[in-house]
């Protein structure tokens, strides 16, 4: 079987079509049970009382906010460095989802932040440097849609996502570095978690759910931009440009 | 199994509320991706100059 053929949008879009149901159901079954663990199955806390049950959307968001934006840098590097038409075409169908989920990480953090620490916003490390993926994320999406040659358009907002990257790991290390209002890590690469099982089970069953419902849209989109582009060019030809 | 304080200990406001707000944000996406889909296939219908292999199949299968 060759898998390279699979690089051709127009061999990757009933492909994408097929996979899409695999993903979506999945997601949808997980939040359900995300949930219910999360409000069910997960005790109250003895610190926070119920106000920490925002963990079950905010971390997952907050992850995903960055894994997508190292995926959608990868994506459109691999888009630059090969001329692969699908790999840029994927960057561009990730960037709406990350945003978004970044957008929730800073509101669901924000309405924890205010009965917790007593305010909504604090401009410390973390939230800086979240807000800064935020604008990145627009940057990208906005960059892009100003230029009218799809295939420079794709190229520019290459260098503006890999360039982007650095921010990523100042997101994740920034509560050790710097003395921030935000807390600590929950869950380390290296050592224990910081949180009873209940609690990390249900928030890392949303966190899966986050991540299949993430490949489910960003398939979705994907075909949506291969027709587009189609279009397009099949427009463009038909005019003699 | 606990049954969880609809108020959540007094903290309703923002729990519901950040489970609100993520829920609008996926819902939205969802929709505005089926509004594009449903867009690109009218504008498929309507025109018939996207002879390409990519597009047929994709006509057909919104026609199913």
């Amino acid at each position: 079987m060759n898998l390279y053929k699979y690089a051709s949008p127009a061999t990757f879009y009933p492909l994408a079509g097929k996979m899409i149901p695999w993903f979506a159901i999945p997601a949808a079954i997980l939040f359900a049970l995300g949930m219910f663990w999360g409000f069910f199955i997960a005790p109250t806390d003895f610190q926070q009382g119920d106000a920490y049950r925002i963990i079950f959307i905010h971390v997952p968001a907050a992850w995903m906010g960055m894994f997508l934006y190292v995926l959608m840098a990868i994506y459109a590097g691999v888009g630059w460095a090969f001329n692969a038409r699908l790999s840029s075409m994927m960057a561009s169908a990730i960037a709406p989802t990350g945003t978004l989920f970044t957008a929730i990480s800073l509101v669901t953090g924000a309405l924890w932040g205010k009965p917790t620490w007593g305010t909504y916003w604090a401009w410390d490390a973390r939230m800086t440097s979240t807000l800064i993926l935020l604008f990145l994320y627009i940057g990208f999406i906005s960059l892009h849609s100003a230029i009218d040659d799809i295939r420079r358009a794709d190229r520019a907002a290459a260098v503006l996502a890999i360039v982007g990257v650095i921010n990523v790991p100042i997101i994740y290390f920034s509560v050790q570095w710097w003395n921030t209002l935000h807390q600590g890590a929950t869950i380390r690469l290296l050592g224990k978690p910081s949180i009873a099982a209940p609690m990390l089970t249900a928030m890392l069953i949303m966190l899966a759910a986050c991540w299949l419902y993430s490949v489910a849209v960003v398939l979705i989109r994907l075909r949506c931009i291969i027709l587009e582009r189609e279009q397009n060019a099949s427009r463009f030809a038909e005019v003699g440009v | 199994m606990n049954w969880p304080d609809l108020s959540m200990g007094g903290y309703g406001f923002y729990v519901w509320g950040s489970y609100l707000v993520s829920l609008i944000a996926i819902v939205w996406e969802v929709w505005s991706l089926s509004h594009r889909k449903k867009t690109l296939a009218q504008q498929q219908s309507a025109s018939n100059s996207v002879p390409t292999s990519v597009l047929r199949e994709s006509a057909n299968e919104t026609s199913s």
